[in-house]
């Protein structure tokens, strides 16, 4: 059983985090700030840890930097308020994890909880984080985990390999767990801005509801479009063609 | 006959007095130069007799004694005859001792009882009579004629009277022309002197007449030669004022006094008076006629001056009776402002455009015995038809047509206090705006949790997950306790949110305070900073209006934290970071102060704050307005605001209000 340490200033938000981790099946420690957090999730070491980023005291980006000092493998999801996004990039360029919108859903916590499952399975596993395959005239690049600043190499070296074979539609298909920090986003605008000049057709899919907002925020969108089936991506990508 | 005497006038008085002293002084001379005249001149003319009647006398003894009748005869007629004297002697006889006519001048037969007339006493050498002859008055003059110590015969010598009375009447002809042409004289100087004496009289009267009708052209007394010599500055310029007159070269003292300007020194005013008294008392009256008609014209142009402001002025103006506040007068503008005709405006009482008027005006002078006029603002009046609006008033105690009166100065502020609450509604909405991210914020806490109360619920039930009644339990009473939660915050922004009014109500000051920290709190606590209430439970309450107390309390506690955030930028920073907020009374005052750590101010930035538009913030983060509209609210519930501050120490901000009397 997975320990998970939920840490929050609201009290009525704490009781219903452990209900439903509880039900999940989780080892469920909470904090109500910040100190406090860091005090259990040392003792307790668990592997996922929700912070709440507004808190008196030290907030969720510091108790996010010193849980990553203490263990960069641990993986830390955001609690973000409705809205605050920047607040939400500033958090993935630290190394968080995910991030979920207050009010908090069941479907985005899952999600969030099981894209931390996966790359903690990953990392486990020690799996290549992106892979490419051709079909006919289309690159499709696969991401899978964390893209950071360590997976940009990996990333450039992938995207030279398609350009060598002058490949004009390129799907990017981004796992159920992947998630991308700022790093990630920086390297994959500078692709995206070379495919455009190159004129290749570039479709990203697959992409978790909240990182498409963030895409938006960033401009992604204005060098790619998001689509978020993969059929239908494909199907835009043959039209393209002809 | 009295009456009669009086109405006669001066001149005649002066005539006739001279005239009549004149007549009776000559008339009393006349008399009694006629009486010496007449008197020695009968004893001078009988004195001659008797010395004609002695040189007959004399020389005639001789024929007497020898009865030489033709000598005695022609003695007697040369006597007679001898040169004027013809024209004075009547006649001559002699008689003997025997009283027998010896001779006599008379041509006719002699008178006989003339013999016997006129006889001489014993013991008189002579006697005087006045005798009638033929009806002619005579005086007789009798002489004896002596022989040694014997009488021997008598001489008489007529003496006509006509003669004297000719002299006599020559006399006094000669005496009257004289007196006459001193009559006349007289006449004619007293004339003279009497017409000169009222003329100038006569025209100090009509003049003072012309005064008195109001026309005060000089010119009937020759003035136009003060007039030329005129160069007063002040005389022609009303707006000058007399050097002399109203000492506008300061004041006047023995140990001072400013020098006259040239025209002073020649004034006409004050040059020195000559000529007769009359002459004295016409300048005089020049010079009084000439200074009413300069106080004259500056009385009509101030008067004008002010009957055109309280006509043509913009404000309304009312002057009204002490005792019963009824309106005596008032002036277009008020009319036009308060919607009333004149006649209707003169049978309303002013108490009807303003209830409260007579309760703040006795109070204010019960309290302050000795002021003049009071001053009240925001105060609300009545149009006709109970219209009510927004003035501030200006009263004054004064007289008016002899009574005591009140004029009352309104100015209508009712869109100024419009403009006012807009500004103040417009900084509270920026207020709430800065505010939005916290209550979102806030909002979304218990959201939150009812979401994912409600979340858990649902899938409990689709997955048929075994529920414990507690965990039930907890969601229920949890989600709806959040939803209290949501509830409050949402009440009390539209509470603070909603225009408020002017009124004042009795309040707790510890209201706002509470209000304000329970939008407010949780942010501070989200920014790290401390709050601190130190508030007294047994405070009296103030005239005031909660919202309006929490927009000035928001605007204080927002500043506070700026101000702490500005002096710790970053969340590392150790330091205290605190509001203190202390409600207690001091000096029957009710006293409010908000304390912060922050960055504090310099003396010069402490001075400015309460300037419209002065702010210390970054363009885009505030209008600068806060302050001085919270100065305006506090200033509005009488109260004061003080500041003290440190830079780098933090700031205190110390509000005071009276205590309500209830």
């Amino acid at each position: 059983m997975r320990k998970i340490l939920v840490i929050d200033d609201e009290k009525p938000t704490l009781s219903m985090f452990r209900l439903f981790l509880n039900a999940y099946g989780f080892t469920v420690f909470t904090a109500e700030n910040g100190e406090e957090g860091l005090e259990v999730f040392r003792k307790e070491e668990p592997s996922v840890v929700i912070t709440d980023i507004k808190m008196p005291g030290m907030d969720g980006l510091e108790v996010l930097k010193r849980i990553k000092a203490i263990n960069p493998m641990a993986e830390v999801i955001i609690i973000t308020g409705h809205g605050d996004l920047d607040l939400a990039i500033r958090a993935l360029n630290m190394d968080a994890t995910d991030f979920i919108n207050k009010p908090i859903q069941k479907a985005s916590l899952d999600q969030a909880l099981r894209r931390a499952e996966e790359r903690l399975a990953m990392a486990e596993s020690d799996e290549k984080e992106i892979s490419w395959s051709q079909e006919n005239g289309m690159a499709c690049i696969d991401i899978r985990g964390n893209v950071n600043a360590a997976s940009e190499a990996l990333l450039v070296e992938t995207y030279e390999q398609i350009s060598a074979q002058n490949i004009p539609r390129i799907l990017l298909r981004f796992n159920e767990n992947a998630s991308i920090n700022g790093a990630g986003i920086a390297v994959l605008i500078q692709l995206l801005t070379e495919s455009k000049q190159r004129n290749q057709a570039v479709i990203l899919t697959g992409l978790a509801e909240n990182f498409r907002k963030v895409f938006e925020m960033v401009g992604v969108t204005k060098l790619a479009r998001i689509v978020q089936d993969e059929a239908d991506a494909r199907a835009v990508l043959d039209a393209v063609q002809t | 006959m009295m009456t009669s005497l009086r109405e006669i006038s001066l001149k005649n008085k002066i005539f006739f007095s001279t005239l009549a002293m004149v007549l009776f002084i000559s008339a009393a001379i006349a008399l009694l130069a006629r009486w010496i005249l007449i008197s020695s001149l009968v004893n001078e003319l009988t004195g001659r007799g008797i010395a004609i009647a002695q040189s007959i006398a004399d020389q005639g003894r001789g024929y007497v004694l020898t009865r030489d009748h033709p000598n005695l005869v022609s003695l007697i007629f040369d006597n007679a005859q001898l040169g004027e004297r013809r024209m004075l002697v009547e006649y001559i006889f002699i008689l003997d001792d025997e009283r027998n006519v010896l001779s006599h001048t008379f041509i006719r037969p002699f008178p006989e009882d003339l013999g016997s007339a006129n006889p001489i006493p014993a013991d008189k050498p002579y006697s005087v009579a006045r005798l009638s002859i033929d009806d002619a008055p005579v005086y007789d003059i009798a002489v004896p004629i002596w022989e040694g110590i014997y009488s021997i015969g008598t001489v008489h010598v007529g003496l006509k009277q006509k003669h004297i009375d000719q002299l006599i009447s020559k006399l006094r002809i000669t005496f009257l022309g004289f007196i006459f042409a001193i009559f006349i004289i007289i006449f004619l100087v007293s004339h003279k002197l009497s017409k000169y004496v009222t003329r100038s009289l006569t025209q100090l009267t009509k003049l003072a007449d012309d005064i008195t009708k109001g026309n005060l052209d000089l010119k009937p007394l020759g003035l136009e030669e003060a007039d030329k010599e005129e160069h007063c500055p002040a005389y022609y310029n009303m707006d000058l004022p007399c050097w002399y007159v109203d000492k506008t070269l300061g004041r006047v003292s023995q140990d001072y006094a400013p020098e006259k300007p040239s025209y002073c020194t020649d004034c006409v005013v004050k040059k020195k008076k000559s000529g007769d008294e009359v002459e004295q008392l016409a300048d005089s009256f020049k010079h009084m006629v000439r200074s009413i008609k300069l106080y004259r014209n500056r009385v009509r142009e101030s008067e004008e001056k002010y009957r055109s402001l309280f006509r043509s002025g913009p404000t309304p103006i009312f002057v009204l009776s002490t005792r019963t506040f009824r309106i005596l007068d008032a002036n277009p503008s008020a009319l036009v402002t308060y919607d009333y005709s004149r006649e209707e405006m003169l049978k309303t009482s002013f108490l009807e455009l303003a209830p409260e008027f007579k309760n703040r005006f006795n109070a204010y002078f019960l309290e302050n015995p000795g002021a003049e006029s009071f001053i009240y603002p925001k105060a609300m009046h009545f149009r006709k038809g109970e219209v009510p609006f927004y003035v501030n008033v200006v009263a004054c105690k004064t007289r008016y047509l002899d009574r005591e009166a009140i004029i009352v100065s309104t100015s209508d502020i009712t869109e100024m206090l419009e403009k006012d609450a807009q500004l103040i509604q417009a900084s509270k909405m920026t207020s709430l705006g800065q505010l939005s991210a916290g209550i979102a914020h806030e909002l979304n806490q218990p959201l939150n949790m009812i979401k994912m109360g409600s979340e858990f619920l649902d899938m409990a039930v689709n997955e048929k997950m075994p529920l414990s009644d507690d965990s039930l339990r907890e969601i229920s009473n949890e989600m709806s306790a959040q939803v209290d939660r949501a509830t409050e915050i949402i009440n009390h922004l539209r509470e603070f949110g909603r225009k408020s009014d002017f009124s004042k109500e009795p309040i707790d000051i510890n209201k706002p305070v509470r209000g304000v920290m329970s939008i407010m709190a949780h942010q501070l606590s989200l920014q790290n900073i401390v709050v601190t209430l130190d508030l007294d439970e047994n405070l009296p309450l103030v005239l005031a209006h909660v919202n309006r107390l929490e927009q000035v309390l928001f605007n204080l506690v927002t500043n506070a934290r700026d101000a702490i955030q500005e002096r710790f930028k970053t969340l590392e920073e150790e330091g205290l970071r605190e509001i203190a907020i202390q409600s207690y009374v001091e000096n029957d005052r009710v006293c409010l102060s908000v304390t912060d750590s922050g960055c504090g101010m310099s003396p010069s930035v402490a001075e400015k704050i309460f300037d419209p538009f002065y702010t210390t913030k970054q363009t885009g983060m505030g209008m600068g307005l806060g302050l001085s509209i919270s100065y305006g609210i506090i200033k509005d519930y009488d109260g004061t605001i003080d500041i003290k501050s440190e830079v780098g120490e933090g700031t205190t901000f110390l509000l005071s209000f009276p205590m309500a009397n209830v």
